[in-house]
């Protein structure tokens, strides 16, 4: 018999594991939240001591130093991509929906589910413990682009803890992945065919798919990168006067972004097929082209590891791979696009209700529409060169895989809240929180965009040493002032949530009138092993307004396994 | 005929396959008077043969252009082009913003709460076709333009390495970025590079106007990005191999270099000068410095010999 700690802390429930990554991810983000204040803080007031830091900070009074700036915009990165934004995506919300979503009693590897946190834990440890070193936290960029990631240019222990943890959240990321593919290839319960599966089984599957394919490269460069640190090899050190050597320091870009870019569609995956799910129940219809829709899905993961050397157009590539990755590049926008239509689509005609994740879903699909549109300029090699490495490609990733893929969060954690932990959300607080968190990121990420159209470059730690950015001081003072806002927006949802968990009324058994299983056959919370009996699975994920279902039923919507005598609602 | 680019009305000359052989065949694009700089007004430098270290070009409504969504002001010849595709492309992008923004308000607003229309797939084969080609309308239209301008430009200017090769007065630069500044070299009028009068800038390059300048660029350290925001010029200096780049100046004028890659705590310091003259200033600053050069020509200084043969394309 285990002690209940060892239990609480080491379990194979994959909702327990989900609730862990919950918590997990929030706090990184919250961190990872407070940094991002701290870079905007520096552009509107470059060098001016911030309120409260001077604890921190003593030796310039809470002032941003240069190179406490470097280490900011470093961990932003990386806490953001690879301690929030997935684990929320996949480690909170996948593992607790997918195997529910299939009508599975768990995944497929329960104890793979568990060791994946633990590995994830012990990245953040290690992140956390990379504050407390001499010389900081890691400094090279999120990228970590060598040589600057190498002793020589960056010798502090915490870039080498840094690498250590990346490869952590590597193994997790790929346990998952496995864990997920897995799942929905074998462990689906009868009738639960491909063409039956809620959208967010689709998108989760296929990121899942990319996490297997593509974290092991980034896991390849980051190991080469640790040896470069600690058993001084050079695979990506070369021909530098100062430092000798004879690898290629290009190497590791093309590693890097052959994971990277991937690593965006893996952030976004869960979240289109979320919005997917959501603009069908909350439109009371069936989502327009569902098989449009997975295979727009399926053909942007199938390109997603065939784009990556537009971030490298300005790298001296060679003009045949420039064209190469322009035309592919832009090819993956026509998926995109079919996939939108269709959410246009279902929407038209439909019932709408304004609940909070629907709100929540549209919001998403806001602001991915404008990161996806700014993305286009930076896809064809002429306008990417005014465009590479300034606010404006700052922008476009943050409203697409920031603003969208939290807000999708958000979208998921609204919907299926009442059913991890059995108490509904305050809804009117839930949807001040994603209209405001909506307008917000608008509002900064759009601000970024028309700074570096002036063409403000990243990572500057004052801009305005340039002649050529100093009249952009109010605008980006002006973004400041909308991001501020937007973290203090989000004292709604910690309000919500709190006060939920400590005095939330409970939630009834399918607040949403949805027919899919984890609404239809288990409890609110589930029971440990999910289901008592195993669901047959009759129909698909959004059969919702059908007349027959209607006249029999007095209901607009039928559990995916419930039993009913009808004809032709496939 | 050549390369003379002012603006939207006068791309379509330079686009023709013609230019092209054009170029390869015969010396390249005459210099382009200061006609071509774009849509603001052209400022003069008054010549000098030193420039002081803080003076930009002055820019017109400071405060005022950065809500306006432009472009650093443009002094290349052919940046108008890049900045013309990308308006035109930012007129799609808006368009395209606003009907879906449109189409998503309305249909909340039209269809909340409704009595819903319903085809037992959610769709018809009519309605998915609809949306099979809209979209594939979009990305032709979209797409197409972007990749049609972006390959035009690219073919014409940006990988075509035979203008700054084939013109007689083409400006040789090479370009060593390490932490954090620009050193430039200069073959000085010897016309090669590894001679004492070899010319050695920092964060000072000097280039004539309405002249091909041919930039070879190469990093001691870590990676570096050599921008030149008014020219609308990127390129990475990256350890182990030598990239290269060309632009022509339209006008007269100092304006500023950037780093754009993360190099270290003084990345946001890694900002250099560069100076458009007149060709006569130029040849007369190149002499003198070559003089200068010259004669401080110390054979022992190792260090100082960091330049290479010059590479063809």
């Amino acid at each position: 018999m285990r002690a209940s700690w060892v239990r609480a802390l080491w379990t194979t429930d994959h909702k327990q594991v989900a609730r862990q990554y919950l918590w997990g991810g929030l706090g990184f983000l919250l961190l990872g939240g407070l940094l991002a204040l701290l870079i905007r803080w520096q552009w509107a007031w470059p060098g001016q001591p911030v309120p409260g830091l001077a604890w921190a900070l003593p030796e310039s009074r809470g002032a941003l130093t240069p190179p406490t700036y470097t280490v900011l915009f470093t961990l932003h990165g990386l806490v953001m991509i690879f301690f929030a934004v997935t684990p929320l995506l996949f480690g909170a919300l996948g593992h607790f929906v997918l195997p529910l979503a299939i009508g599975a009693r768990g995944f497929a590897f329960p104890r793979l589910s568990a060791a994946g946190f633990w590995a994830y834990a012990v990245g953040g440890a290690l992140v956390l413990a990379s504050f407390a070193v001499r010389l900081g936290p890691a400094s090279a960029g999120w990228t970590s682009y060598p040589p600057l990631a190498t002793p020589a240019f960056t010798p502090g222990v915490g870039q080498t803890l840094m690498t250590v943890a990346i490869l952590c959240v590597g193994v997790s990321a790929f346990s998952y992945g496995l864990n997920f593919v897995v799942t929905v290839v074998r462990c689906r319960a009868p009738g639960m065919t491909w063409g039956r599966m809620p959208l967010v089984v689709w998108g989760l599957f296929y990121g899942a798919v990319l996490n297997v394919l593509f974290v092991p490269v980034l896991a390849a460069a980051t190991l080469l990168l640790l040896l470069d640190r600690v058993a001084g090899t050079q695979f990506f050190i070369a021909g530098a006067a100062a430092v000798g050597g004879g690898g290629d320091p290009i190497v590791y870009q093309h590693l890097f972004w052959l994971f990277g870019h991937p690593e965006v569609y893996i952030l976004i995956l869960p979240a289109w097929g979320m919005v997917g799910d959501f603009v069908a129940y909350f439109s009371r219809k069936p989502a327009h082209g569902y098989r449009l829709t997975a295979g727009a899905m399926g053909a942007v993961t199938a390109m997603s590891g065939l784009v990556y050397a537009h971030h490298l157009f300005t790298s001296g590539l060679s003009p045949v791979l420039g064209r190469a990755f322009m035309v592919l590049t832009l090819l993956i926008s026509l998926p995109a696009e079919v996939m939108f239509l269709n959410w246009l689509m279902t929407l038209w005609r439909g019932s709408v209700r304004l609940t909070s994740p629907m709100l929540a879903a549209l919001a998403t699909m806001v602001v991915f529409g404008l990161g996806g549109i700014t993305g286009l300029a930076l896809g064809a090699v002429a306008t990417d060169v005014p465009l590479h490495g300034t606010m404006w490609v700052v922008g476009h990733f943050h409203l697409t895989m920031g603003a969208a893929s939290f807000l999708a969060v958000f979208a998921g954690l609204y919907f299926w809240f009442p059913k991890m932990y059995g108490r509904a959300l305050h809804e009117g607080l839930a949807k001040a929180h994603v209209l405001a968190s909506a307008v917000l990121f608008v509002g900064v990420f759009g601000g970024q965009l028309a700074a570096g159209y002036a063409g403000q470059l990243r990572r500057l730690y004052d801009p305005y040493q340039y002649t050529y950015l100093k009249h952009l001081l109010p605008l980006n003072q002006w973004t400041t002032g909308c991001a501020f806002l937007l973290g203090a927006a989000q004292l709604l949802f910690v309000g919500n949530l709190v006060w939920t968990l400590w005095r939330g009324r409970a939630a009834e058994p399918n607040p949403w009138s949805v027919g899919t299983l984890e609404w239809t056959c288990a409890t609110s919370p589930p029971a440990p092993d999910n289901y008592a009996t195993e669901p047959v699975v009759l129909r698909g994920p959004h059969v919702l307004s059908q007349p027959d279902v209607q006249q029999q039923l007095g209901r607009d919507w039928i559990g995916q396994a419930e039993a009913a005598v009808l004809g032709g609602t496939e | 005929m050549g390369g003379v680019v002012g603006g939207e009305a006068r791309v379509t000359p330079d686009l023709s396959p013609a230019r092209l052989i054009l170029s390869e065949s015969t010396p390249a694009p005459q210099p382009v008077p200061s006609e071509a700089g774009g849509a603001g007004p052209v400022h003069q430098t008054p010549v000098r043969s030193a420039p002081p270290a803080n003076a930009v070009t002055p820019r017109m409504s400071e405060q005022a252009r950065a809500w306006t969504l432009s472009p650093p002001e443009g002094a290349s010849t052919y940046g108008p082009r890049i900045d013309a595709l990308l308006e035109r492309s930012h007129v799609f992008e808006a368009g395209l913003a606003a009907v879906m923004l449109a189409w998503l308000v309305l249909a909340v607003w039209r269809f909340r709460g409704a009595r819903p229309v319903v085809a037992a797939n959610g769709g018809t084969r009519r309605s998915r076709a609809w949306v099979l080609g809209l979209a594939v309308c979009v990305f032709v239209g979209v797409d197409g333009t972007l990749f049609l301008g972006s390959e035009r430009y690219a073919r014409d200017v940006l990988w075509n390495l035979e203008v700054p090769a084939n013109d007689p007065r083409t400006v040789r630069l090479e370009l060593n970025a390490h932490q954090w500044s620009w050193e430039a070299r200069y073959a000085g009028e010897d016309g090669r590079f590894g001679t004492p009068d070899d010319v050695v800038t920092w964060n000072d390059l000097r280039v004539p106007v309405g002249v091909p300048v041919w930039v070879q660029l190469v990093s001691t350290d870590v990676v570096h990005g050599f921008s030149l925001p008014a020219f609308r010029v990127k390129l990475d200096a990256i350890p182990g191999r030598v990239n290269q780049t060309w632009f022509q100046a339209a006008r007269e004028g100092t304006f500023e270099v950037a780093c754009y890659q993360h190099c270290g705590t003084s990345h946001y310091r890694m900002r250099g000068l560069l100076t458009v003259l007149s060709e006569a200033d130029y040849a007369r600053w190149l002499h003198e410095a070559g003089r200068l050069a010259t004669q401080s020509y110390d054979a022992d200084d190792a260090a100082a010999h960091w330049g290479w043969e010059w590479r063809a394309p």
